[in-house]
């Protein structure tokens, strides 16, 4: 971390985050399970659609885009109909859908530390990544503008 | 003890009257005040009385929450029936050893190849003392427990933008900042700035105080000598004869150590879920699940995947695949139903309960999280760096380095727990990548704490939560607002549908949280199957 004055204050957040002791930007339980530690994350910054999605959604909907089953599943990305819509793909990365966590700045939880918060860019850059790749053919795009617009606005 | 021994009877009838008249929780919380529940006797009185005639029961998922609703069922009379996912009981209590094999979301396969007595537990790893309920169970099914070392004085905090990257001892860090924040605390009461707070009687009893918690010299100033060395250790340790001098060791600037951020690791162990003692079963956590799965043997029914929950006035029916027949379509059905399904997936099965409860149900996140365990030749931690259990704290993406609580000195080898990971980001990070990539970074990083890393490396296995195909996330993620809005909800019954588990707990994660979370749903099912009568 290049800037002291930032991570000191990350460090900070994360030692009340650790220990539940106010809401910030974490969970308000009064008893967690685990103390994170002494986080420093390195920012994540990339604005390249197959980076975040690397880094970010292959945990789950997997390298090959064709999610999972088990007791439950992660839908597939690959050749879904669900992805003619940018905005709802917008919508469910900024606020979260079940099990997958929400990334917009106004609805990611944090646990023990700082919550993952992708920018408007970063939303708008793995939307067309994925949109355009795993055989889906998607010509439209959308914008870092637009991706902020329906956070202010909703969908 | 406020009752003698002799009239337990009526305490067994007095906890069976709060019980039926005002539900298990209170019940449990009585137990406690008569400090009764760490007891044997915990069993022999049982959350309820005796069941209505032929009441059934079907408690869906064989986790901590299902598993001790089933047992405190059945011990009342009720016919049980559990379905479960896995080919074990347990659920997130899961210890990996050498030998197993586990398959994650996406069909990874990772072997264990720890030796045997060697092992890392995925999920729960210890217990809190007051976590009266889990203790208890271990008590009644024989599991043996033994201490868990949380807070070790030599173990490591450690940031790379700190100390030249050199971690640095927790007793070191701790006894520099007790020691420069009671010398400046010193110094304002000297110097009258806390006259306005401070009486000046008081005055010299707080200077006192300050003097000893913070290892101050007799002029209250914290700086190298044997006050404190007596906290931080020396650079050599006193001894005998010719040879034993001490060397004192220097402190720490008070501006090194604020940068350092090393403070921010301190209160952990202060925390109520961290004091000492805590306790962790002898040989894994996952002892615990598997002996209450010999102890309800036949009454659970592995490799079942719930496709369905279907209630209507009568009761509950639960439709499933045999994951081992490979057969679908059959029906199991009862009085009642306590769900213990992970929100993550219970959200995905068709199930007719009221609005409040589906919003409740899909309102829930999950949390991310991630362990690797790592085997290595030889104790280095123990015989190179003296450190014996707790954990090293560090800002590199592994989070935390945790040695192991038993066996100490007894083996050559051992195991540790060679990534935590919490923060967000790191986790899904790691989540995204290979397995064998996940333990090749894990070696990489703690590296960087201990280089022996390198030497003694020999194999790992890693546990990313939301790859394990039982849960789909590690545990339910509750905000103040999602938890004001729908709390209360996600635990009400729904007509016969009540669920049970961490989620449904103010103890989010923990066991313990599952444990109450059940007592709590089987109390009011009870008081329900009551008023009902024989047959429900």
């Amino acid at each position: 971390m290049s800037e002291p004055t930032r991570s000191l204050r990350l460090r900070y957040r994360t030692l009340v985050c650790g220990l539940g002791l106010a809401g910030m930007a974490c969970i308000g339980a009064p008893a967690l399970a685990d103390s994170a530690g002494i986080l420093n994350p390195a920012p994540f910054n990339t604005t390249d659609g197959q980076q975040v999605y690397e880094h970010i959604c292959r945990g789950c909907h997997m390298p090959d885009a064709r999610g999972a089953i088990g007791a439950g599943h992660y839908p597939a990305l690959a050749k879904n109909p669900a992805l003619a819509s940018r905005q709802f793909m917008a919508q469910a990365i900024l606020m979260g859908r079940r099990n997958m966590p929400a990334f917009g700045a106004k609805h990611a939880v944090g646990y023990g530390g700082p919550p993952a918060v992708l920018s408007e860019t970063q939303i708008a850059a793995v939307i067309n990544y994925v949109r355009s790749h795993f055989d889906n053919h998607y010509k439209d795009r959308i914008t870092a503008a637009e991706v902020a617009a329906l956070d202010r606005n909703g969908y | 003890m406020i009752v003698d021994p002799g009239a337990s009877v009526s305490r067994r009838r007095l906890l069976s009257m709060i019980g039926v008249a005002a539900g298990s929780t209170a019940m449990y919380q009585a137990m406690h005040s008569l400090g009764f529940a760490a007891e044997s006797s915990f069993r022999e009185a049982g959350p309820l009385s005796a069941a209505p005639k032929g009441a059934s029961v079907l408690v869906l998922g064989a986790g901590m929450a299902g598993l001790v609703a089933a047992y405190e069922l059945r011990n009342a009379g009720y016919q049980v029936q559990i379905l479960e996912y896995n080919a074990r009981a347990g659920g997130r209590n899961w210890t990996l050893r050498g030998g197993d094999r586990y398959t994650e979301l996406g069909g990874e396969t990772q072997d264990c190849r720890f030796d045997p007595g060697l092992y890392i537990n995925p999920g729960p790893w210890r217990l809190p003392y007051h976590h009266r309920g889990m203790l208890s169970y271990c008590k009644q099914l024989g599991v043996a427990l033994e201490p868990f070392v949380q807070v070790n004085h030599n173990a490591y905090l450690h940031s790379r933008n700190a100390f030249d990257g050199k971690p640095q001892r927790l007793r070191t860090v701790k006894a520099d900042y007790q020691g420069h924040v009671a010398e400046l605390l010193s110094k304002a009461t000297r110097s009258h700035a806390l006259d306005a707070d401070v009486t000046a009687e008081d005055r010299e009893i707080l200077l006192d105080s300050l003097r000893m918690w913070g290892a101050l010299d007799e002029n209250y100033r914290f700086v190298k000598g044997n006050a404190s060395s007596e906290r931080r250790g020396y650079d050599r340790d006193p001894g005998g004869g010719l040879s034993g001098r001490p060397a004192f060791s220097d402190p720490v600037t008070l501006s090194d150590l604020l940068h350092s951020g090393l403070w921010s690791v301190l209160p952990f162990g202060d925390a109520y879920d961290f004091q000492t003692t805590m306790f962790q079963p002898v040989g894994g956590m996952g002892k615990v699940g598997e002996a209450f799965g010999r102890e309800l043997g036949h009454l659970i029914r592995y490799n079942a995947k719930i496709v369905e929950i279907h209630q209507d006035d009568k009761g509950v029916a639960a439709t499933f695949e045999d994951l081992a027949a490979g057969s679908v379509g059959q029906t199991l059905r009862a009085d009642w139903c306590v769900c213990t399904i992970p929100l993550s997936i219970l959200g995905q099965i068709p199930m007719n309960v009221g609005g409040p409860m589906a919003q409740a149900i899909a309102a829930v996140l999950y949390c991310t999280g991630l362990k690797v365990g790592l085997q290595f030749k030889r104790r280095f931690w123990e015989q190179d760096e003296q450190i014996y259990g707790g954990v090293t704290y560090t800002d590199l993406p592994i989070g935390q380095i945790s040695y192991p609580s038993s066996r100490y000195f007894a083996s050559d080898k051992g195991v540790l727990l060679g990534a935590y990971i919490w923060d967000q980001i790191n986790s899904m990070d790691f989540t995204a990548m290979p397995p064998a990539e996940r333990v090749a970074k894990a070696v990489e990083y703690g590296s960087q704490i201990h280089p022996q890393y390198a030497q003694e490396f020999e194999s790992g296995i890693s546990v990313a939560w939301h790859r394990v195909p039982f849960t789909l996330g590690c545990f339910g993620l509750w905000t103040d607002a999602t938890r004001a809005q729908h709390y209360d909800n996600l635990c009400a019954f729904d007509g016969r549908i009540v669920l049970a588990g961490e989620h449904a707990s103010y103890l989010p994660a923990w066991q313990e949280g599952a444990v109450t979370s059940a007592l709590d749903a089987i109390g009011r099912l009870h008081q329900r199957a009551l008023a009902a009568g024989a047959g429900g």
